[in-house]
């Protein structure tokens, strides 16, 4: 296993490398310049050279690639060109809120999306089933900058429950009420994305219900919540995890829309601002940070499936 | 119930206990406690702006958004009283020479900046020499300067090549402006701004942090030293009443007004035209008119392409447009917007009708005359518009069908502000751009009174006009050569102004002293909190 882990660790250098020329030749080519939007509309045309040159951005691009490429290698992706202060510092300040706004939408999936999804399969052709299937198509289509905004209306402006939006940082202010900031996020995010995995786990456990050794066990008299959970649920949870990872690092690299709308200080509206702004080195140390994170997801979720599912690990059975 | 049942509904309620009781009990217990301590804490109010600033160095950023937060922290030789008259800030007086070549100012004495240090002339030279070397709006003034002299601790002498009348509305105006840091912050200073642990002003408030994406944080200055005059506009006396300010970045419009509303935000700025009055009938609010006007502005490439020399195909252009419509569909509300062909705003001493005859005659069949004398067959003409900017996209969509339907060949492009800043500095991929102006307290600061700004206007007309506004020092005299100025716009159309635009922004009851109008940039000395 260990074998394995290292294996996939080694492969990742070769894709992160790939992914950052893709992504440096990406930014550089669109149009705009950072130089120009920092200086603003009455810059003259020498200004603006002049502060390129300062920057560096009128070098060739490869020696501008090469240079990030050594200072990337020591662990330094630059200064954002923006805020003017390391791109790692500004990243990290950003993660706080993205990973801890990530895991309480997590949880709340989890805590939703699996029972939920659990009975609707277990109540096949109910009208309970029926209810389920309808409710989560709706919320599935509910557009996140609707439900928050309406979220924030009834919560935070009529019964102020909640506050409206922003997101103090615990780290700094070491108050873990802070989390509080992000109860109405995280419910707007869950919405479509539990209604996701409800659909996910439904149509996995139908499948694995129409098994003959699911009929076996009933037909050995088995009770019917053992084999529901034992057989089914646990033998349905591969199509599920996956989709769980991704979810998960789709939340941790960026909801910019429910970042915008509860203004949250998130790794989403980062890229969003920093493309908008051309600040190069902060889209280059972002993206790349991404990158590595979809990595590891990836390879956490190939792990627990090859746990839950030795098949997979052998080469026996189909990766999901 | 089913034992499936159960299992399921057991292991739901298990979760989401534990999950609330972490989240939602400890969280409902601090908000009570938060409000609590509110009451006893320092005063402080919390401002909701559209965008981060990328710096607080005024003298090399142009953002409003910088000048807005900036203006507690820094202060200029002048400002600007509440009639966007000149008056002095850090200088106790001045004397021009009679031949207006030679400008002396003499400093307050006992400015103290926020490191504790007293300002004086060696600080103000320093500050003027890198705003005139590297400043955004430096080089229009340092154009014409000889040099700049220390002639004692406190005061300090300006040397012209030749008479420059905007000198007095340039040293005032903040934004991209020569704002006074200690001489050893400033002197080794470039083109890059100066980094945050050196905001160090003569302002009633104090820079104390920037966390990225969260807020900048200011605290009241205590031992500022205001003027004793009466506050006027940004002149006059500053007291800082409010102990703290906050600056956070909100970039959603319902975001900022549904947080005013829940009071987690005092302050919400530029708050959609088409909620005004929503807004200006809820009683959970206040709503405030800003002053400052937005000029939103069409630019012709006068170098290269179809308009270029060809002034009867803008004056074609010009004639079809309908700026009623235009600002109607870009705005809302009438109160928020006038088509006002004058240059400058009729706020200003500047304001003339002089040469306006073509502005907003929405006459297509004018236009197709026009532009047949012109020569025009149908060419494609390239407008760009940005939509980053709401005003610009919706002006930008209803000139193009203005134009489309009145036979122009109109090739509307679209882009991200970046995208489209880069593009017009090259003059073969454009004929129209639009972008709009911020308020300026001389007509000299127009961007397209610049030869080098993209539509790089310059004419011979231009230059000889241009060169007498500047040595003119009469104001009654600088007005008639602006009025022709005026008419030769619009003989030439180098530019088509289409209005003047202004914001709103809502503020919670709580917050006093703000008057019934703001200035171009809100300002919160001379403001308290219940």
């Amino acid at each position: 296993m260990l074998r394995y882990v290292l294996k996939r660790f080694v492969s990742m250098v070769p894709s992160l490398f790939i992914v950052s020329i893709i992504v440096f030749l990406f930014i550089h080519f669109i149009p705009g310049d950072p130089a120009q939007i920092l200086l603003g509309d009455m810059a003259t045309p020498e200004q603006v050279q002049q502060l390129r040159q300062e920057m560096g951005l009128d070098r060739p691009l490869y020696v501008q690639y090469l240079y990030w490429l050594r200072n990337a290698l020591k662990g330094n992706l630059g200064n954002s060109i923006f805020f003017h202060q390391p791109v790692l510092g500004v990243i990290l300040s950003r993660a706080e809120t993205s990973i801890l706004l990530a895991s309480m939408t997590f949880i709340l999936i989890l805590c939703i999306g699996i029972p939920v999804g659990y009975l609707s399969a277990t109540r096949y052709g109910s009208r309970l089933d029926q209810f389920i299937s309808s409710a989560s198509m709706a919320f599935a289509s509910i557009p996140t900058f609707w439900l928050g905004l309406n979220l924030m209306i009834f919560f935070a402006v009529y019964l102020k429950l909640f506050p409206s939006s922003g997101f103090p940082s615990i780290l700094k202010d070491g108050k873990l009420s802070n989390l509080i900031y992000l109860v109405l996020p995280s419910i707007t995010l869950s919405a479509p994305n539990s209604a996701l995995v409800i659909r996910i786990t439904r149509a996995s456990m139908l499948d694995v219900l129409k098994e003959d050794y699911v009929r076996t066990a009933r037909a050995k008299g088995l009770p019917e919540l053992w084999i529901n959970v034992k057989h089914v649920f646990r033998n349905s949870l591969n199509a599920v995890i996956s989709t769980l990872g991704f979810t998960f690092a789709t939340l941790i690299s960026g909801t910019v829309v429910t970042e915008t709308v509860f203004s949250l200080p998130g790794i989403g509206r980062l890229v969003v601002d920093s493309i908008l702004r051309r600040d190069y080195p902060v889209i280059q140390g972002i993206i790349l940070t991404i990158a590595v994170v979809y990595m590891i997801i990836n390879l956490f979720v190939d792990l627990l499936n090859a746990w839950l599912d030795p098949r997979i690990k052998s080469g026996a059975g189909a990766s999901v | 119930m089913r034992k499936d049942t159960r299992f399921v509904w057991v292991l739901f309620l298990l979760l989401a206990w534990n999950v609330n009781t972490v989240l939602y009990a400890g969280g409902t217990k601090e908000k009570g406690e938060v409000k609590g301590t509110e009451a006893k804490a320092p005063k402080q109010i919390r401002y909701a702006t559209i965008a981060e600033p990328p710096s607080l160095d005024q003298q090399v950023i142009t953002s409003d958004q910088a000048t807005t937060i900036a203006q507690h922290v820094f202060e200029g030789l002048y400002t600007f009283n509440s009639k966007y008259d000149p008056v002095p800030l850090l200088v106790e007086s001045e004397s021009i020479s009679s031949d207006g070549k030679l400008i002396t100012l003499n400093l307050r004495q006992g400015v103290k900046f926020h490191n504790g240090k007293e300002m004086t002339s060696e600080d103000v030279n320093a500050s003027l020499q890198r705003w005139g070397k590297f400043g955004v709006r430096g080089p229009v003034l340092f154009n014409h300067v000889n040099q700049v002299k220390v002639l004692s601790k406190y005061a300090i002498q300006i040397e012209f090549k030749e008479p420059f009348a905007p000198w007095k509305a340039l040293l005032a105006f903040i934004n991209g402006g020569p704002v006074i840091y200690p001489k050893e912050v400033v002197e080794n200073a470039t083109k890059q701004p100066i980094p945050e642990n050196q905001y160090i002003g003569t302002g009633p408030y104090r820079f104390v942090e920037r966390n990225p994406g969260r807020y900048i944080l200011l605290e009241k200055f205590a031992d500022y030293q205001p003027r004793k005059d009466d506050p006027d506009g940004y002149g006059g006396k500053r007291i800082a009443l409010i102990d703290k300010l906050y600056f956070v970045p909100v970039p959603d419009v319902a975001t900022r007004v549904n947080g005013v509303k829940a009071g987690d935000y005092d302050y919400g700025e530029q708050i959609s035209g088409d909620l005004y009055e929503m807004y200006s009938k809820d009683s959970s609010v206040r709503t405030l008119l800003n002053e400052g006007v937005i000029m939103p502005l069409m630019f012709f490439n006068s170098k290269e392409g179809i308009f270029k020399n060809n002034y009867k195909l803008r004056q074609a252009i010009l004639a079809c447009l309908d700026m009623d419509a235009a600002l109607q569909t870009a705005v809302g509300p009438k109160n928020l917007w006038a088509s006002n062909g004058s240059i400058m705003p009729k706020s200003t001493s500047w304001y003339t009708m002089d040469g306006t005859d073509l502005y907003n005659k929405k006459s297509p069949s004018l236009a197709k005359s026009l532009a047949t004398e012109a020569g025009y067959k149908g060419e494609k003409i390239t407008f760009m518009v940005s939509s980053a900017y709401k005003i610009h996209a919706d002006i930008g969509m209803v000139f193009s069908k203005t134009l489309r339907d009145a036979g122009f060949n109109i090739d509307l492009q679209v882009y991200d502000w970046a995208t489209l800043v880069s593009k017009r500095g090259d003059s073969k991929q454009w004929d129209m751009f639009f972008t709009h102006h911020g308020f300026i307290p001389d007509p000299i600061l127009f961007t397209f009174m610049s030869d080098a700004y993209p539509g790089w206007w310059s004419t011979p007309e231009k230059a000889k006009l241009t060169e007498e506004f500047t040595v003119t020092m009469d104001p009654k005299k600088r007005l008639e050569v602006w009025k022709k100025i005026q008419t030769l716009v619009y003989q030439q159309i180098p530019i088509v102004k289409v209005g003047d635009v202004y914001n709103f922004d809502v503020y919670a009851p709580r917050l006093k002293g703000l008057g019934n109008t703001q200035l171009i940039w809100p300002k919160f000395w001379g403001c308290s909190v219940d």
